[in-house]
């Protein structure tokens, strides 16, 4: 017997990147380093982007973070054309949409770990008693609700990307972009910020989009995307990893 | 903005012993700016309280070192609109040496009328009758007698030069209200020591019945001397105090200029501060943005950073100056620029001026740096290291 139910409309991608190219000028030089490039992201998929320098990793990072801009081609995330957006427009989004990890944490030395977690709800109209609730809750997923008054001093490189990481995911953003995540970080405190990643893939279903060099870092991703020369080269589905 | 005003506090206690000594370096310069701000504005003060504005005095046109008749006395006092007139000789001398520390303004003066033009003038010591019993009988400013401790009583020997003698006066009465740093004795004295100098006057002080008065006197005065061997040049008070502070030179032209170079000076450190401490942060500013801090909130930022900063020195400074005010004018009192300290007082505009200057400085210090910092592309941002 045939259902009669209507086949789900497939969804669309979170991430359409759509022949993209990016062209640096250097003096004289026009370096391509991405060369009409499309890729599309599932939401809720965890993605490591690897390949050699100079691939044009950072770049397409970058572009789908939006806060860099193709020379040409389009790059979507949700309905919304990133690379179509104005300078104001693309702010108000990325403060939305994606939170950000850095290879080097990236902290605002002078702010405590509270401080540094809150400066991304002070763009948002929360009260202060609603940003202190969204930052407790940051800290306590990246288990870090005893370090609050610490600054970026008084932490280890291992809780410096955590406080780094809950002030990514403060705002409950679709997105979480990560530029070698465990680049600066030794194996244990490398593995503890992998672990990290995973739990906020799978428990909170954040999309993941993170470049890294670390072959153990791209083992905890569901896809692994190979650049080279700033087209894709490799483009495979970890096994076991839905989708 | 003010949700950002920690994170902008910390910024400009970052690194504390630049902070420190930027605003030690506007804190000490805003202390001279009031100063001679105070200075300024004090040439251009009226101590009298706004008695000097009915006063004229009288010279001879070519110098205030010729002598003019004392028969222009009742000519002029019989002018419409004259209400007092009296008579001033300066009598120079010395007081103990030649030195700076020992000068001060020493008039010879007809009592009665001096007090009835100079109204402004209160006796706090001693009494104006004794002084006008007594023919050498001093009466002496309040300023003067703190600065050398003399007391009521005492007796006071000037050696003159123009009126050429020994002179002993007794102190008899202290005043305060007018030119503080003075002493006022009665001419008939120098009259019988020196009697080549009767009936010979240096200044005459004219005391008017309205502004219109003293608008109108002036032409009318000098036109009728015109054409004596005495001619007359009849000038307001304020006029009368402007040329003696031209004798100096222009001060005011002096002290603007040092006032404008100083600012400058202050600019350029702060600017090199600011300068500094955006260059640091390049990829704080950058990170920042990516969270989604729009243009304007960093060059709001940073800005903000470098008008605090300036503020902090600004308020220190003007503070400063605010508590050494007294004994600072104490000083200029007791000095030979004694006479011309008498009109210094905390001027608001000289303190908002200050702020003002401050403000300046903070907004044009930061912006190149915030400009730069807030275009900066966010990709070359994160490019940079440390």
């Amino acid at each position: 017997m045939e259902s009669t139910e209507p086949s789900p409309q497939p969804r669309p991608p979170l991430i359409q990147v759509q022949s993209v190219v990016k062209k640096y000028t250097r003096d004289t030089q026009v370096l391509t380093v991405l060369d009409g490039l499309s890729l599309t992201v599932d939401a809720g998929d965890f993605v490591a982007l690897m390949g050699p320098s100079g691939s044009g990793k950072t770049t397409l990072l970058n572009l789908i973070a939006g806060i860099d801009r193709p020379t040409s081609g389009r790059v979507l995330v949700g309905a919304d054309e990133v690379s179509a957006m104005s300078e104001s427009a693309l702010a108000k989004w990325r403060s939305r949409h994606v939170g950000f990890i850095f290879q080097l944490y990236n902290l605002v030395p002078v702010l405590t770990a509270y401080e540094n977690v809150e400066l991304p709800l002070l763009l948002t109209p929360l009260s202060r008693a609603q940003r202190r609730k969204q930052v407790e809750l940051a800290l306590s997923i990246v288990g870090l609700s005893d370090r609050m008054d610490h600054t970026p001093r008084q932490l280890s490189g291992g809780q410096e990307q955590r406080v780094a990481i809950a002030r990514a995911i403060g705002t409950d953003p679709t997105l979480l972009v990560a530029d070698e995540p465990t680049g600066d970080l030794d194996a244990r405190s490398g593995e503890e910020i992998l672990v990290l990643l995973e739990r906020l893939n799978d428990e909170f279903h954040k999309t993941i989009v993170m470049v890294t060099h670390d072959p153990k870092a791209a083992a905890k991703a569901h896809r692994l995307v190979h650049l080279d020369k700033g087209v894709l080269e490799e483009d495979v589905r970890a096994a076991g990893s839905g989708g | 903005m003010i949700r950002f005003l920690p994170l902008v506090l910390k910024n400009v206690f970052r690194k504390k012993t630049r902070s420190v000594l930027t605003i030690a370096s506007i804190l000490l310069p805003l202390f001279v700016i009031c100063i001679l701000g105070t200075l300024l504005a004090a040439l251009d003060a009226d101590p009298s309280g706004g008695k000097g504005m009915f006063r004229l005095t009288v010279r001879h046109r070519i110098s205030i070192t010729n002598f003019l008749p004392e028969a222009y006395l009742p000519k002029i006092r019989q002018l419409p609109g004259v209400k007092e007139v009296t008579v001033m000789n300066w009598f120079g001398g010395k007081y103990v040496d030649n030195s700076a520390k020992n000068f001060f303004a020493r008039f010879a003066i007809d009592p009665e009328p001096f007090l009835r033009v100079f109204d402004e003038a209160t006796v706090v010591e001693g009494s104006t009758a004794e002084w006008m019993n007594d023919r050498s009988g001093l009466m002496v400013g309040q300023v003067l007698m703190g600065k050398y401790g003399w007391r009521l009583g005492q007796q006071i020997t000037l050696k003159g030069d123009i009126f050429p003698g020994i002179y002993t006066f007794t102190i008899r009465a202290v005043f305060k209200g007018a030119d503080e740093s003075g002493v006022y004795f009665d001419r008939r004295v120098l009259e019988e020591a020196v009697p080549r100098f009767k009936g010979l006057v240096g200044l005459f002080w004219i005391k008017c019945d309205s502004v219109q008065t003293v608008e109108r006197l002036p032409k009318e005065i000098d036109a009728m001397f015109e054409n004596s061997p005495y001619p007359t040049k009849t000038e307001t008070e304020k006029e009368f105090q402007n040329s003696w502070v031209s004798m100096l030179g222009n001060v005011r032209l002096l002290i603007t200029s040092i006032t404008t170079i100083i600012v400058l000076v202050i600019l350029l450190i702060a600017a090199n501060t600011m300068a500094m401490s955006a260059r640091e942060r390049v990829t704080e500013i950058a990170v920042l943005r990516t969270l989604g801090f729009q243009r304007g909130t960093i060059l709001g930022l940073v800005l903000g950073e470098s008008v605090l900063l300036s503020l902090f020195g600004g308020f220190l400074g003007v503070a400063l100056f605010v508590l050494s005010f007294p004994g600072f004018k104490q000083g200029m009192l007791s000095s030979p620029m004694g006479g011309f300290a008498a009109g210094m007082r905390l001027f608001p505009g000289i303190l908002a001026l200050g702020f003002g200057i401050t403000l300046l400085v903070g907004l044009l210090s930061g912006l190149v740096p915030a400009i730069r910092s807030a275009q900066r592309p966010i990709a070359d941002g994160l490019r940079q290291v440390g």
